[in-house]
């Protein structure tokens, strides 16, 4: 099985940026708003996202998330103290990762690559991203891996992601351990299938991305019956920069838990952040669940991801994949091409059939071609005469021992090289083509096989 | 085992009258025949909705290769169709109904007319090696040999329209219009190749 599928979710989201990009000329030559293509957009990237390519996303990131996780000083040992934290019901992939506990005022985590996600997480750690950003949880989250993080980073129009940076000492209004972390992913997300999620979605969590208004949410004591799984970033400038985020005020108060340090200069490393903020977001609304009161979303993003990603995990678990027109393979009509030879001759069939339509068309045409071929050879004269064929069921060939050949869901749509036949073994020497093989889309420049017939 | 050494299956035993009780196997390895639909035939569409066809827009054919009698036939936009691959002339004649029922499930009004076993090749292997030069020599204009073109000796009989090649080896290759005559031309050639068999010390 082909691995490098993160570059078979790049390529589609280039693709996706061309044809947008090339048609935004058109769609304003036609009088129609820029937020409809937006919208457009949106829902192509969140289809496409969807779709089974979106499971080779899932193992690339599997494959590269790579983070370490730091204990703050005081909470050297608290890992052992945690209650067994809320897991997000497809736990199966849950794996505690071990605490090393180091003399150094820091504990460090790192998560192996490969991990299987989610992952427990206990309170008072502070995790790190590969990019440097650290993130103090205070409480124990799942960290789960957002499927649609990739994706995500792509998509630069959307709301603008910053990192909103809790004042290291706790501005004025905010209670110490509330900080509210506002990420907003852009994306995409308008994503969608939320329907599977799993309890978590009681909580009436918002299929929309919209990152709850900072500030005035932020500064909550106590624990919010909204639980906004997000990871606040602390930038490292002692000043807190309240972040600009093009969010909607969620009408509850948005609380979070978990504090999360960030030292990162950078805005985001996506997938990490994402992974946590979900993780987070993730926990803190089981553990208040029963505290929830509102049914606004703040972290539209963080959820929605977070909703994703639970749903791939159920996915994987029960098989069930709802896709809503995934398999519509619209993404290999793109690509389809026809054999260049078929082409050529296009042409000339199509005459040479019009003409022996033409001839045919004399639907008495059994008398008149059997007459002008019997004129032509006398030798089958007898021949023609002695029809007494007529063809019946008995002449069937054994209804084709597969007749559902061509019912098969592996396609591959590509140009030939060169097709080799010697009796019945077959070599194809193909190149540039898309197909989807057991139900994953994989991209070639070119491709060699052989089969038998 | 048939009934008599000259009926037409696709082995055919033969008792040789001299002295010879063995019997030699002749083996049909190949039917070739045609027939006709009577209509014409839309390559396109064949090429395109067929199962297991070929499509050589260069020629202008179409194949379509069967499983079960195996046999591969080139189909032609004119409604002419060569069958060949089957080991026998029953095994043609049904492998060919089959692919104009084919014909018509895709659409075509077939009408099967005109079947015609064109060319039968069959294999047989003398029980001695054979010393060509002598045969051709004995059967002056009617065996040619030309070892430079090619390694077997050609041996043409009219009357049957048979034509037999003959390897130093001793196996022989028959081609002819249908399997009665090429049983019929193995037996004629039979003692003139005993004749000048090679004595086995060589």
């Amino acid at each position: 099985m082909l691995t490098n599928s993160g570059p078979v979710a790049k390529l589609y989201l280039s693709i996706i940026d061309d044809v947008i990009e090339s048609v935004r000329e058109l769609f304003m030559d036609e009088g129609i708003e820029d937020r409809v293509l937006d919208d457009l957009r949106h829902l192509w990237e969140t289809k496409m996202m969807q779709s089974k390519a979106m499971e080779d996303f899932r193992k690339n990131n599997l494959n590269s998330s790579n983070f370490v996780l730091q204990l703050p000083a005081n909470y050297s040992q608290a890992d052992q103290d945690l209650p067994a934290s809320v897991v997000i019901p497809a736990s199966q992939n849950i794996q505690r990762f071990p605490v090393k506990n180091i003399s150094e005022p820091l504990t460090t985590f790192s998560l192996p690559a490969g991990l299987a996600y989610p992952v427990q997480i206990p309170a008072g750690v502070t995790l790190q991203t590969a990019s440097g950003q650290l993130y103090k949880v205070n409480v124990p989250v799942v960290v789960t891996q957002a499927p649609g993080v990739q994706q995500l980073v792509s998509q630069p129009t959307q709301k603008a992601t910053e990192w909103r940076e809790a004042p290291a000492s706790q501005s004025a209004a905010v209670p110490p351990n509330t900080i509210h972390p506002q990420e907003v992913e852009p994306s995409a997300v308008t994503q969608p299938p939320q329907a599977n999620l799993p309890p978590i979605q009681e909580n009436s969590l918002p299929q929309q991305l919209r990152v709850p208004d900072g500030e005035a949410s932020q500064l909550q004591g106590a624990l919010c019956p909204q639980p906004e799984g997000t990871l606040e970033e602390r930038e490292p400038s002692p000043q807190p920069e309240p972040v600009d985020l093009s969010m909607t005020v969620s009408p509850c108060s948005h609380l979070l838990d978990s504090q999360i340090s960030t030292e990162t200069a950078q805005l985001k490393t996506r997938d990490i952040d994402d992974i946590l903020k979900e993780v987070i977001e993730v926990e803190r609304e089981k553990a208040q669940r029963a505290r929830n009161l509102a049914s606004a979303k703040t972290d539209d993003q963080s959820e929605a991801v977070l909703g994703l990603d639970l749903d791939y995990n159920y996915s994987d678990l029960s098989e069930i994949v709802q896709l809503d027109g995934p398999a519509d393979n619209s993404d290999i009509e793109e690509e389809e091409e026809v054999p260049l030879e078929e082409n050529d001759f296009l042409g000339l069939i199509n005459a040479e059939a019009i003409k022996a339509l033409q001839e045919g068309d004399g639907s008495g045409d059994g008398s008149s071609i059997s007459s002008g071929s019997g004129g032509e050879e006398e030798a089958y004269e007898i021949a023609d005469v002695e029809e007494d064929d007529p063809l019946n069921s008995g002449d069937d060939v054994i209804e084709q021992d597969i007749p559902d050949l061509f019912d098969t869901d592996n396609v591959i749509v590509c140009q030939y090289d060169k097709i080799h036949r010697c009796k019945n073994r077959w070599k194809f020497h193909l190149k540039d083509g898309v197909m989807c093989y057991r139900g994953r889309d994989y991209v070639f420049s070119k491709a060699v096989g052989e089969a038998e017939w | 085992m048939c009934e008599s050494p000259w009926s037409p299956c696709c082995t055919a035993h033969f008792l040789m009258d001299s002295s010879n009780e063995e019997a030699l196997d002749i083996i049909v390895t190949n039917v070739v025949a045609t027939f006709r639909t009577r209509c014409h035939l839309n390559l396109r569409t064949i090429a395109l909705e067929g199962t297991n066809v070929i499509y050589k827009p260069e020629v202008g054919k179409v194949l379509m290769k069967l499983r079960k009698p195996k046999i591969t036939a080139s189909i032609w936009s004119s409604g002419k169709i060569i069958c060949t691959g089957a080991t026998s002339e029953d095994e043609a004649k049904l492998g060919a109904r089959r692919l104009a029922r084919c014909l018509q499930k895709l659409g075509f009004k077939v009408r099967f007319s005109a079947f015609r076993v064109v060319n039968v090749l069959a294999v047989c292997s003398m029980p001695f090696a054979v010393h060509l030069i002598d045969f051709t020599k004995n059967n002056r204009p009617i065996a040619s040999y030309e070892p430079e073109l090619h390694p077997a000796a050609t041996y043409r009989i009219k009357t049957l329209k048979a034509t037999i090649q003959v390897f130093s080896t001793g196996s022989v290759t028959v081609t002819g219009p249908n399997v009665q005559n090429v049983a019929t031309a193995v037996e004629q050639v039979y003692p003139l190749l005993f004749e000048c068999q090679k004595p086995l010390c060589k």
